[in-house]
């Protein structure tokens, strides 16, 4: 029987793959964005976004935009390649368990 | 995977990464009113430079597009920057706005040299707006897969053909009528059909 892939730990949070997912589809996206998609918490959003940022998967971005604070995400080359490697360990296990059920 | 439990927490897995890739994708940019202000911009500038408006200030005919497109383009800063405040970047909104910009720029230029040179003629003017808003409209039509627009950009051509061939008369009431259709038309059916998108989205999320 063939070994079944391991799902990515640090993208496997519902919260962490929220954020991944949103940020394939744009450029970049402001903190105050990704918290209105997701309905999170600033203190929650924020330390995943730092745990997404440690594992290399997203980079951030602070400037000012008319003297006021903007903080810009950016998924990375290595968090896209997770992110689709993740989808495809996803459909993998779902296939075996479709199979096996 | 034995468990019942983890096959539904997986499939709940995929249903989020479905509904989050889609929420990225939809867009709150309403730009149906741009196309209506730049067409009402140049009526009033056709209206002001042939003396159809009276009063002192409107007197300065040689003013009339130069401040009407100078306001008109503050207008369309002003109102875009609110409409992004905090929406993500993408890059099919880049390739769009990058393609409107070029043409905005572009135009400005040509068509204040030929003002200030005293060139400036009205075959010559049709001729090249028609142009450059065909470009541009066909270009965005080409994007977004838009056949609406891409008729838009089919008149505007046609218009600065006819300008080409075309009395003085003829130029000018052609330029008038893509005004029409192409802005002002246009543009309310974009609005329109941007309500329409926001009024189904409501639906969805509630």
């Amino acid at each position: 029987m063939p070994e079944l892939p391991e799902l990515n730990p640090v993208i496997h949070g519902k919260l962490r793959l929220a954020l991944l997912s949103l940020l394939s589809g744009v450029d970049e996206a402001e903190f105050t964005w990704l918290r209105a998609k997701t309905g999170s918490t600033d203190g929650n959003l924020g330390a995943q976004l730092a745990k997404l940022e440690e594992a290399g998967y997203v980079s951030v971005e602070k400037k000012f935009v008319m003297r006021k604070p903007q903080t810009l995400y950016r998924m990375t080359e290595a968090g896209r390649t997770a992110l689709a490697e993740y989808v495809a360990a996803l459909k993998e296990l779902l296939g075996s368990a479709v199979i096996s059920g | 995977m034995t468990d019942e439990m983890d096959e539904k927490d997986l499939a709940e897995r995929v249903r989020l990464i479905e509904s989050m890739m889609a929420e990225g994708r939809q867009r709150t940019a309403r730009w149906g009113w741009t196309f209506v202000l730049w067409g009402v911009a140049y009526l009033v500038a056709t209206a002001w430079s042939s003396g159809l408006v009276g009063g002192s200030v409107w007197s300065q005919r040689y003013l009339a597009w130069p401040v009407t497109m100078i306001a008109a383009g503050i207008a369309t800063g002003v109102g875009i920057s609110r409409m992004r405040k905090g929406q993500p970047a993408t890059t099919l909104g880049r390739a769009i706005g990058a393609t409107w910009k070029a043409m905005g720029i572009s135009l400005f230029i040509v068509l204040m040299s030929l003002g200030i040179s005293g060139r400036y003629e009205t075959h010559v003017f049709v001729a090249i707006i028609g142009a450059m808003l065909g470009v541009a409209n066909m270009a965005s039509a080409m994007i977004l897969k838009w056949k609406m627009q891409f008729a838009c950009a089919v008149v505007w051509l046609a218009s600065a053909v006819l300008a080409c061939f075309g009395t003085e008369e003829q130029a000018g009431i052609s330029f008038l009528a893509a005004t029409f259709f192409c802005q002002i038309v246009f543009g309310i059916y974009a609005m329109f059909l941007e309500s329409q998108r926001r009024k189904q989205r409501g639906v969805a999320h509630a």
